[in-house]
C-alpha cells in the first residue's frame, strides 16, 4: 500500500481540473473457478488537459484499468469519480451515457461499424446522445474535415486504409466533446509511418486542450506522452511526469 | 436518449442488415409467408363455406316454423323418432284450422325418383308435393312459366314446376315449358322453371335439382297412398307476431291435434333456421378451429425459424454490438433493433403472404365458393406477422442487448 500513498499531490476536489480520480480501486473477476485479482488497489488522479500513457506488460492490470477508466467495467471496490460523479456504482445503461457523453474510444482495431459510411458512423454517438438530425450534420462533418477526411464521408469503413480507419474512430471520438479520449493502442495495426501520423494528430488534440489517455506497451509512442503511469501486477509502479503541462 | 431517434435509427440499422443479407432474409421469410397463406386461406375458406351456408338457406326464411317428424339436426338415437307417428295431410289441415287463418300453412312431402325426358335421364331427383303456397314460405319464384295454383292441387292435376338444373339437364337450350317430364313412371307437364338458386351448401339441399308437384298427386306418383305419406308443414309466421310466441301456440296446437296427453313428450319435432345455423356454427366452429390450430403450427415453425436467425444475427453481431454500446447504446436501442429486425421480416412474410392467399381466395372464389379477403382477416394477418416478429425476435435480441461491452469487443 505505500505505493499508493505518494503520487501526485493533488488538493482533494478543491482543483477545479481534476477530471479523474480513482481511489483504491480493485477489481476481481474469476475465470472458470480462478479468482484473478487484476487491479489490487490503484489510485490515480488525472487532470484536466493532461496527455498520460498507461503501460505495463501483458497481465499488469493495464486494459482492465482502461475498461474501468472507460465505463464498460466497474470496480470491485474502491471509488471511481468523473468528472466529480461517482462512476463505481452505476447502472449499466448510466454507465453508457457517461460512455456516451464523457469517453471519446480510440482502439487498436478501430471498431467501426462494418457496412455503413465513415458520414453514419461518426454520427452514431450522437444519435445515441439524441442530438437533432440538422445539428449532427453540422457536428459529423466538422470533425470529418478535422481528421481530413472530408472527401471520405460517403466511403464505407472496408475501402478505406487502416490509417484512415483510425481517423474516422477519433473523429468518432471526438464528436460528443467527451471529457478523455481514451485511446487503446491506437498505433498497434498500423504501420510505423502511418502509426506516426496518427500520434501527430493525437498531439493536435492534446494541444487544442483534449485529455488524453493512451495505453500502450511501446515506449515511443508512450514518449508522446507527458506523464508515463506503469503498472505491474494490478498495481501502480510508477508516476512519472515526463514533461511539464504549460 | 430520445425515444423518436432511438426507434428511427434503430429501423434504420435493422433494414440494413436485412438488405445486407438479401437471401437470408427471404428464406427466413418463406415460413412465415407459407404460415401466413396457410392461416389466412383457412379463414377465408371458413369464411366462404360459412357464405355457401347463408346462400343455400337464404330461401329458408327466419320467419318460417316446420312441423316434421324427425328434427333437421338429429341428436341422440334416431329410433326415437323413427318411431314416431307420420305427420298426416290432415293435422296440416287441421293447424290451419285452428291458427284461424293466421300465418301461412303449406303441406309437403318429399321423395326421390329419376326423371326422364326423351332418351336424357337425370337420377334421384328431389320430388316435392306440394301446395301454391310454396313460394310464400319459401322466397323462391319461378324464372318463366308459373307456380301451382290452387286448382292444381284440387284437381290433381299431373303438372310440374322444376329445377333450373334439370331445366338444363332434360330440355338443354330448349324451351321446357309445354313439354312433358316423366316422373317414376308418371308423365307431367312443365308448367313453370324456377329461378336459379346457385350455389349449394355441401351435402345441403340442392334447390335447382328440385322438382314440385301437386301434393294431392303426389301419392299416386310416388307409390305409396296419401293417407300414410308423412307430411312436412311450413308456417309463415304473421309478421306482427313475435316467432316464440307464435312458435308456442303452433307446438300446443300440435299436441293437441297429436292427442298427447300433458305427460307426453312432443312426438313431432320444430324445424327452424335458427336451429340449422345453431348446428352449422357448432360443426364449423369446431372443424375451423381445428383448421386454424393446425395451420397456426406451420406458422408456429416459421416463427421458430425467425427466432432461429435472429440468434445468428445476434452472434454475428457480437463484435458490432460491443461498438455500439462503448460509444454509448443503451440496452433498449440494441433491443430494438433486433426487434425491428425480426418483425419486418416477419411483417415482409406477411404481406407477401397475404397476397399469395388473395391469389388463392380469388381462385377459390371462382371455383368453389363465394370467398373474400375481409379488411379484419387483412388486418388480423398484418398483426399476427408483427406479434410473431416480435416474439420470436424477443430472446435472441434480448440475448444481444444484455452482452457485455467488454466481452462483446472482444469477440472475432
Amino acid at each position: 500500500m505505500s505505493v499508493q500513498e505518494q503520487p501526485q499531490m493533488i488538493n482533494d476536489g478543491e482543483m477545479p481540473d481534476v477530471i479523474l480520480k480513482i481511489n483504491d480501486v480493485t477489481r476481481t473477476y474469476f475465470m472458470g473457478d480462478q479468482e484473478v485479482n487484476a487491479l489490487r488497489g490503484i489510485t490515480l488522479n488525472i487532470n484536466k488537459g493532461e496527455y498520460v500513457a498507461i503501460m505495463g506488460p501483458s497481465g499488469s492490470g493495464k486494459s482492465t484499468l482502461m475498461n474501468t477508466i472507460g465505463c464498460l467495467d466497474v470496480p470491485t471496490s474502491g471509488s471511481y469519480h468523473l468528472e466529480g460523479v461517482a462512476v463505481n456504482d452505476m447502472s449499466e445503461d448510466q454507465l453508457a451515457e457517461i460512455r456516451n457523453e464523457k469517453i471519446g474510444f480510440v482502439f487498436q482495431t478501430f471498431n467501426l461499424v462494418p457496412r455503413v459510411s465513415v458520414f453514419q458512423n461518426v454520427e452514431l454517438p450522437l444519435i445515441y446522445k439524441g442530438v437533432a438530425k440538422r445539428k449532427r450534420r453540422e457536428i459529423v462533418e466538422k470533425a470529418i474535415a478535422s481528421v481530413g477526411l472530408a472527401d471520405r464521408a460517403g466511403h464505407k469503413s472496408n475501402e478505406l486504409s487502416g490509417g484512415q480507419r483510425q481517423r474516422v474512430a477519433i473523429a468518432r471520438a471526438l464528436v460528443c466533446e467527451p471529457s478523455i479520449i481514451l485511446a487503446d493502442e491506437p498505433t498497434g495495426n498500423l504501420d510505423s509511418k502511418t502509426g506516426e501520423e496518427i500520434m501527430v494528430l493525437l498531439n493536435r488534440l492534446h494541444e487544442k486542450g483534449h485529455t488524453i489517455i493512451l495505453v500502450t506497451h511501446e515506449d515511443e509512442i508512450a514518449e508522446h506522452a507527458h506523464r508515463i503511469v506503469r503498472l505491474r501486477d494490478g498495481l501502480v509502479e510508477s508516476d512519472i511526469i515526463t514533461t511539464t503541462v504549460s | 436518449m430520445k425515444l423518436y431517434l432511438d426507434i428511427s435509427e434503430s429501423f434504420k440499422i435493422a433494414l440494413g442488415a436485412i438488405v445486407a443479407n438479401k437471401s437470408r432474409g427471404a428464406l427466413t421469410a418463406l415460413g412465415i409467408i407459407i404460415g401466413i397463406v396457410a392461416v389466412i386461406t383457412t379463414m377465408t375458406a371458413a369464411n366462404g363455406l360459412k357464405n355457401t351456408f347463408r346462400q343455400t338457406f337464404a330461401s329458408v326464411g327466419s320467419d318460417v316454423i316446420y312441423v316434421s317428424k324427425r328434427p333437421w339436426v338429429q341428436m341422440g338415437p334416431g329410433f326415437r323418432f323413427r318411431n314416431r307417428k307420420d305427420i298426416s295431410l290432415a293435422a296440416s289441415d287441421a293447424l290451419q284450422q285452428k291458427l284461424l287463418g293466421r300465418g301461412v300453412v303449406n303441406p309437403s312431402i318429399g321423395g326421390n325418383k329419376n326423371v326422364k325426358y326423351q332418351s336424357k335421364i337425370l337420377e334421384n331427383i328431389n320430388i316435392s308435393g306440394t301446395t301454391e303456397k310454396q313460394i310464400i314460405v319459401s322466397d323462391m319464384v319461378p324464372s318463366i312459366g308459373r307456380f301451382l295454383m290452387p286448382f292444381d292441387i284440387e284437381y290433381k292435376k299431373s303438372v310440374a314446376v322444376i329445377g333450373s338444373e334439370i331445366a338444363d339437364g332434360l330440355y338443354g337450350n330448349s324451351d321446357p315449358i309445354g313439354k312433358y317430364i316423366k316422373i317414376g313412371r308418371n308423365k307431367f307437364l312443365v308448367i313453370g322453371v324456377m329461378e336459379k338458386q346457385g350455389t349449394s351448401f355441401f351435402g345441403g339441399p340442392n334447390f335447382d335439382r328440385q322438382i314440385y308437384i301437386p301434393i294431392s298427386t303426389f301419392g299416386k306418383t310416388l307409390g305409396h297412398n296419401g293417407g300414410r305419406a308423412n307430411v312436412n308443414i311450413a308456417i309463415k309466421a304473421p309478421s306482427q307476431e313475435s316467432m316464440a310466441d307464435f312458435e308456442f301456440e303452433v307446438i300446443g296446437e300440435m299436441r293437441k291435434i297429436r292427442g298427447l296427453k300433458p305427460s307426453e313428450d312432443d312426438d313431432f319435432s320444430i324445424n327452424k333456421l335458427d336451429t340449422l345455423l345453431d348446428a352449422y356454427n357448432n360443426m364449423m366452429g369446431a372443424v375451423v378451429l381445428v383448421g386454424l390450430i393446425i395451420t397456426s403450427i406451420s406458422l408456429f415453425v416459421g416463427g421458430v425459424g425467425v427466432m432461429n436467425i435472429m440468434f445468428v444475427s445476434v452472434t454475428e453481431r457480437t463484435k458490432e454490438i460491443g461498438i455500439r454500446k462503448a460509444i454509448g447504446a443503451k440496452k433498449r436501442s440494441i433491443l430494438l433493433q433486433f426487434l425491428f429486425e425480426s418483425s419486418i421480416i416477419c411483417l415482409f412474410g406477411g404481406i407477401v403472404g397475404l397476397s399469395i392467399a388473395a391469389l388463392l381466395t380469388k381462385v377459390i372464389n371462382d371455383m368453389l365458393m363465394p370467398a373474400s379477403l375481409s379488411p379484419s382477416i387483412i388486418i388480423s394477418a398484418l398483426v399476427i406477422s408483427i406479434v410473431v416478429g416480435v416474439v420470436s425476435g424477443f430472446v435472441p435480441a434480448y440475448r444481444g442487448a444484455k452482452l457485455d461491452p467488454i466481452e462483446a469487443l472482444r469477440y472475432e
